[in-house]
């Protein structure tokens, strides 16, 4: 790291050929439907990682995109924009592609609140349904305007969720880990039992709209026909950069800084005057209020709601994502949640096992490499930066 | 309300309040002796209650068909099985991992935990569907106007008050007892006072599991039912219910779930239009006893060495 | 400015010279009647202690004898059962240990307490709380004036790691979880200094390195605080060497008492230290 730091940063062309190839392999492995193929891809994939990490490849090409880090930027945004264009007219890879930008946009908040801060949620599931039934609720029975919509699911669940305060600030461990175990328990039962919203069945959620475009109709631009979910699409594009922004600025601040503090140990943050209360609520509500816009999105994309798709299974895969990419590190969430959410929906074989799957693979993972996929890089604030 | 009725739902709640209390004092136990939680206990019960109803379709089949045979082998089968698992998954699991960050212990046994689960739903034939629960036991019973009292449910309280007790007498009493103890107030100690420390930890685990199978039983003989998902539930209370009680502590483990049945049936009857909240009425309550409490009602002390 | 600089070095180099001028001096702190209880142990037993401006004052006593329970119970993570602490002029009995570190005392840790997996200059932030911008808008939006800010602390903590170990100074984006015992020790202390306290608590600080390196450590010690105006210090160690150099006076506990108090020459000749110290040189 350090001797990294004083030679001239590496040359971007392995890193260019890289994303190029990678945007390649992801099409081709949300295009293919043969089951073989599906198998044949996941393993060159895998070769591939294995081989350019051991010649190095991979690393160079890591190291010159965290020296460039607008580029790596603008080629992710330009590899979405390339994918989304290529499925143009396919609703259930679009549809696919949905769900993981809304998941990374969940687990960026859960991220927040225990990768940084250290604060356990295992009400994620639930905070992401307060978010979808806020949007079902406001879209069915008012007139807000679906952008204020998706920031009032997001209000709505750091509202419900600062209920939870006053134990989640007072309890340690294992004990403040019932707090929201039980909250998620809680939830569910209560939307089954309610009938205002809806019941097991659960409430439709309208469509999006905004300026007087309606979401659900498909786009034609002259010959051109593009999938409904291409309006949806772009929309989380550019909240999830938005999101992304937000938590990275925040995690090379002292905000970040704070939060790593009280995490790693309490009583030393303290001493040197650390506010504990004021910096978990901050992540606290924060990542709830993430969590919860990410509901509400998904709500009006899918276009219902229900109690069952929001257990405390679900709270887990979203906790099982972050510590899959590697804790606290926001790159890991993408590709944790491409794996979790793409492959058992390619693989047919392992759809009916993937609850299964995804929980041998967290234990394996937890038992052998408790960093995660992509370990999170010591702090800096601004990359590229080096002393005078 | 008529006074039956009361009995009835006073019935019910012992029955709930054993079962959690047996679940409970599980978590207590391992924690006591290795400082972690293993989520997996309820999932363990599910594997339990599971194990169970395979012995009796095995012993039907095999024409073994008398009423106290039958339930004297599905509980031994199942209790002995349940508390090799325990004891393998302490082994496998459990120990290798005890010195890392609690959250990931609390982690690698939810997702274990997810792992027996969906073992049972997927490789247990029609898994996926709720299981008829043969009544094993007599089901005579005697009706006091409103108020049915069932003899199984007696037996059941009783057999359950017995192993509680068993446990209690077990962990006092014992010469096992008082190393589990000394191995749960101060691990370097017991070592140096020759006590196998890693024999104890899995004795230890093994017992709470075996207690756990016994609780799937009651809750399968009780409900006449079981289902893949039980123990996710079962688990959960039953760690609230240690929680709540106080971690490490027997009696609060089953002050807590008694506790937690008690408040199950207070919602239910309390509000009488609205009987289904009486879970969400319970948990509402245990998150509240945790931010008045936040170490358990009979509280854990800790004061961190600085 | 100047003036005052080469009386502290002068200080610094000779504890003699430097009592004299103490007489005189402001008191700092001091703990009066000062009791801590954990159930039957009494770890505190109306502990009177008063430090000058400026003193370097070693705390010693033999293991169990409430050293460490002292710095505890000033810096507010444990409540004291009776008695006082003020500081500079304010009463700070029971203050939490934010605003005790507000007020002005910053203490390393008996066991080294640094966030392993964050880097030598998160370390030294950390300790740098009270004089960086907290807010969320400074931090997540105005990013110019962050980083304006951000460089400065750089420059900041790089001089005062510079001043323990150069070569350290130039890896201030290390992991600490990578470094050795001493260098982690250096750095506990640069964050405690970064924040300029006007008190500093050095629990043990050279619990796990060899004899050079303490002596070193000290040395440094004695530097920076020939920088810092007017910066007190209490010091715990068990090593008796580093007492009889650096402190100008002592206090011996022992069972959470005061048995002795006065020069290191003073308290090394008294009857009840050598008897409690048994076999200690
Ligand atoms: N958190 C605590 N809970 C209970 N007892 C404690 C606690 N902290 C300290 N003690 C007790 O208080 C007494 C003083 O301990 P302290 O750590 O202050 O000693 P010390 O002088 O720093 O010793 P050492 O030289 O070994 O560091 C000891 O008997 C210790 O066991
Ligand atoms: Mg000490």
């Amino acid at each position: 790291m350090n001797s990294g730091e004083k030679q001239t940063p590496a040359t971007l062309w392995p890193a260019l050929a890289g994303t190029a190839l990678t945007i390649v392999y992801v099409i081709l492995l949300l295009k293919v439907e043969s089951q073989t193929e599906v198998i044949g891809l996941l393993v060159v994939g895998a070769l591939a990682i294995l081989a350019t990490s051991w010649s190095g490849h991979l690393a160079r090409a890591g190291q010159a995109l965290t020296h460039h880090e607008s580029i790596l930027h603008l080629l992710v945004i330009f590899g979405a924009l390339v994918i989304i264009g290529f499925f143009r007219e396919d609703h259930f890879t679009l549809l696919l592609l949905t769900t993981v930008m809304l998941y990374v946009l969940a687990t960026l908040g859960l991220n927040l609140q225990f990768g940084y801060a250290g604060v356990l949620n295992f009400a994620g599931a639930s905070f992401f349904g307060i978010g979808g039934y806020t949007a079902a609720v406001l879209g069915a029975h008012t007139p807000v305007p679906d952008l204020l919509i998706i920031l009032a699911g997001g209000v709505m669940a750091a509202l419900i969720g600062s209920i939870l305060l006053l134990p989640v600030l007072r309890t340690r461990g294992h004990y403040a880990a019932v707090v929201t175990i039980a909250f998620a328990l809680l939830f569910k039962v209560f939307l089954e039992v309610n009938d205002i919203l809806g019941g097991p069945q659960g409430l439709q959620v309208p469509g999006m709209e905004m300026f007087g475009w309606k979401f659900n109709n498909n786009i034609e631009i002259g010959a051109l026909e593009l999938s409904f979910y291409v309006n949806y699409l772009i929309v989380i594009l550019l909240v999830l950069i938005a999101a992304f922004a937000l938590v990275r600025r925040l995690e090379r601040s002292w905000v970040g800084l704070n939060l790593d503090a009280l995490r790693l140990d309490e009583t030393a943050a303290t001493c040197f005057g650390l506010n504990i209360v004021r910096w978990k609520v901050t992540a606290f509500l924060l990542g709830n209020f993430l969590i919860g816009i990410a509901g509400a999105l998904s709500g009006m994309v899918i276009g219902f709601v229900a109690p069952t798709s929001f257990t405390f299974a679900d709270s887990l895969i979203l906790v099982s994502i972050v510590l899959l990419g590697g804790i606290g590190n926001v790159w890991g969430l993408v590709l944790a949640t491409a794996i979790v959410v793409i492959i058992p929906e390619k693989l047919q074989a392992i759809q009916e096992y993937r609850f299964l799957l995804y929980a041998a693979m967290v234990m394996l993972m937890l038992l052998f490499r408790p960093e995660g996929l992509l370990p999170r890089p010591v702090r800096h604030y601004f990359p590229g930066w080096r002393p005078k | 309300m008529d006074i039956g009725f009361l009995a009835q739902y006073l019935m019910n709640g012992l029955m709930l309040g054993m079962i959690y209390a047996l679940v409970a004092v599980g978590f207590t136990l391992f924690f006591g002796v290795l400082d972690v939680i293993k989520f997996s206990h309820g999932d363990v019960l599910t594997v339990g209650a599971f194990a169970g109803l395979a012995t009796f379709l095995g012993l039907e089949a095999a024409g073994i068909s008398h009423p106290a045979i039958q339930i004297l082998i599905v509980v031994i089968v199942s209790i002995v099985l349940i508390a090799a698992l325990g004891a393998v998954i302490a082994r496998t699991i459990v120990l290798p991992i005890r010195s890392a960050p609690p959250l990931n212990t609390l982690l690698i046994t939810l997702m274990l935990g997810t792992v027996l689960r969906e073992a049972v739903r997927l490789f247990y034939p029609q898994g996926a569907n709720p299981q008829p629960f043969p009544a094993l036991l007599p089901t005579n019973s005697l009706t006091l106007g409103n108020f049915n009292l069932r003899l199984d449910n007696v037996i059941m309280l009783v057999a359950g008050v017995a192993v509680i007790v068993g446990t209690q007498l077990l962990l006092n009493r014992t010469k096992l007892g008082l190393a589990i103890r000394a191995v749960a107030q101060d691990e370097e100690t017991a070592r140096t006072m020759g006590v196998n420390f890693t024999l104890i930890v899995l004795i230890t685990f093994a017992l709470g599991s075996g207690l756990a199978a016994f609780a799937g039983l009651m809750n399968g003989l009780y409900y006449n039912e079981i289902n893949f998902g039980m123990g996710l539930l079962l688990g959960a209370i039953g760690f609230s219910s240690a929680i709540v009680g106080g971690l490490g502590n027997i009696y609060g483990a089953i002050l807590g779930g008694f506790l937690f049945a008690g408040l199950q049936t207070i919602g239910a009857v309390a509000l009488p239009f609205a009987s289904a909240y009486k879970d969400v009425f319970a948990f509402g309550v245990i998150i509240a006893i945790m931010a008045w409490r936040p170490t358990g009602l009979i509280q854990e002390k800790i004061s961190e060495r600085v | 400015m100047n003036a005052a600089r080469k009386t502290k070095r002068a200080r610094a180099g000779s504890p003699a010279a430097a009592r004299k001028k103490k007489a005189e001096a402001a008191v700092m702190m001091s703990a009066e009647k000062l009791t801590k209880r954990f159930g039957g142990v009494v770890a505190l037993d109306s502990l009177e202690l008063e430090l000058r401006q400026g003193e370097i004052l070693g705390l010693i006593g033999p293991n169990g004898s409430g050293k460490t329970t002292f710095f505890n119970v000033v810096t507010g993570i444990y409540p004291a059962n009776d008695g006082h602490v003020r500081f500079d002029g304010a009463d700070i009995t029971n203050a939490s240990p934010q605003s005790v570190y507000h007020a002005g005392i910053a203490r390393t840790f008996q066991r080294s307490r640094l966030s392993l997996p964050l880097s030598i200059f998160d370390n030294i932030m950390i300790g740098n709380h009270a004089r960086l911008n907290q807010g969320l808008w400074f931090n997540l939006i105005s990013r110019a004036a962050f980083k304006q800010e951000f460089e400065e602390s750089f420059e900041t903590a790089r001089e005062l790691v510079h001043i323990f170990d150069a070569p350290l100074a130039d890896r201030m984006f290390d992991p600490v979880a990578g470094l050795p015992m001493i260098d982690r020790r250096r750095i506990e202390i640069c964050r405690a200094l970064i924040s300029q306290p006007k008190l500093l608590l050095l629990d043990e600080p050279s619990a796990g390195m060899t004899h050079e390196e303490t002596a070193q450590l000290m040395d440094d010690i004695l530097e920076v605080r020939g920088r810092m105006e007017g910066l007190s210090i209490i010091i715990v160690e068990h090593e008796m060497g580093v007492i009889e150099r650096i402190t100008e006076r002592c206090v011996v506990l022992n069972f959470g008492r005061k048995i002795a108090e006065g020069t290191f020459k003073q308290i090394s000749n008294d009857r009840e230290v050598q008897e409690a110290y048994l076999g200690i040189e």
